[in-house]
């Protein structure tokens, strides 16, 4: 390309290559600097607010409890317990259908037969040994099976 | 004194200012990009299947990372480290407290290695607990997971 241009009898010049050596330094800089991430997803926890009751008279609710063991032989001991329901699921989707049928339809006229409110709240007890990721795919069957109100059980509670 | 236009005269763009303004913005972006690493370092964040979360998008955070180091765990948060161990964690609380005075909106993520047990990431929700008992506000804790069935962009 010219760069030389005539006006009128004035040359014009434009030194070129320090705008490309510039421009090419950027692109360099984005090219390593670029990070192809997944994205990323959030799950809200229900947790500093537990047990203040704004009513000091309000009935306690007793919590769902999604009780975990460390990992043994490839599954994870999985126990549910609440009023009126005790159940070992097989597996977290088997899970996410106990919880399913568990939870009361919020469809006018529509009776599931479940027993527990949307916002009934739920914890999820980990043991200490179990694996981050299970504690997480817990919490998602609660999700996914449509309660609002979940949280982690801390050792101390 | 006017000087007379000569027949020829050339004028000559001066790219020197430019070129240092560039070089001035490769600095700002390095910067810019070592910061938000540091406040988000690469995690392999848990991958629930059927996920439910919902994303966790552009808005501000505060991230708690808590990363698989050594055989143990440790705590980050905005490239500061911290440890396991009470003191650490006392100081953990602090800092988290810190921020939410200046910002008590902002929710607080826990972003942990899927490979860590519950016991390394459960002080992380006792130092955000902490945290927000200091600050005497009601802070939205978040936990993150990995989106297993979006796609890379």
């Amino acid at each position: 390309m010219n760069a030389d241009r005539a006006f009128n009898g004035t040359r014009v010049r434009l030194a070129m290559t320090p705008m490309i050596d510039v421009v090419f330094l950027l692109l360099v800089f984005f090219v390593c600097t670029v990070r192809f991430e997944r994205n990323e997803a959030v799950y809200t926890l229900d947790l500093p607010q537990r047990g203040r009751t704004a009513d000091p008279l309000a009935l306690q609710e007793r919590p769902l409890v999604i009780r975990l063991g460390a990992r043994a032989s490839g599954a994870v001991p999985i126990e549910v317990q609440a009023d009126g329901l005790r159940e070992r699921p097989a597996s977290f989707d088997a899970l996410a259908s106990l919880l399913t049928r568990a939870r009361r339809s919020e469809e006018p006229g529509a009776d599931s037969g479940g027993l527990f409110v949307a916002d009934h709240p739920v914890l999820v007890a980990p043991a200490r040994d179990c694996g981050w990721q299970d504690a997480v795919d817990a919490f998602n069957a609660a999700v996914r099976a449509g309660f609002r109100n979940i949280g982690f059980e801390r050792s101390g509670t | 004194m006017r000087r007379a236009p000569s027949q020829q005269s050339t004028i000559d763009a001066d790219l020197t200012p430019l070129i240092d303004l560039a070089f001035l913005l490769i600095v700002f972006f390095v910067l810019v990009a070592r910061m938000s690493g540091e406040q988000l370092p690469a995690i392999p964040l848990p991958e629930p299947t059927a996920i439910a979360a919902t994303p966790a998008g552009a808005t501000r955070r505060l991230a708690v990372n808590v990363l698989a180091e050594d055989g143990g765990a440790v705590l980050t948060l905005a490239g500061e480290r911290f440890a396991s161990d009470a003191a650490g964690l006392e100081r953990l609380a602090s800092a988290i407290a810190r921020r939410l005075r200046n910002d008590p909106r902002v929710p607080v993520d826990i972003r942990a290695d899927r490979s860590l047990t519950y016991r390394a990431v459960e002080p992380a929700i006792d130092a955000i607990t902490s945290a927000a008992t200091q600050c005497g506000t009601r802070v939205t804790i978040r936990v993150c997971a990995l989106q297993a069935d979006v796609g890379t962009p």
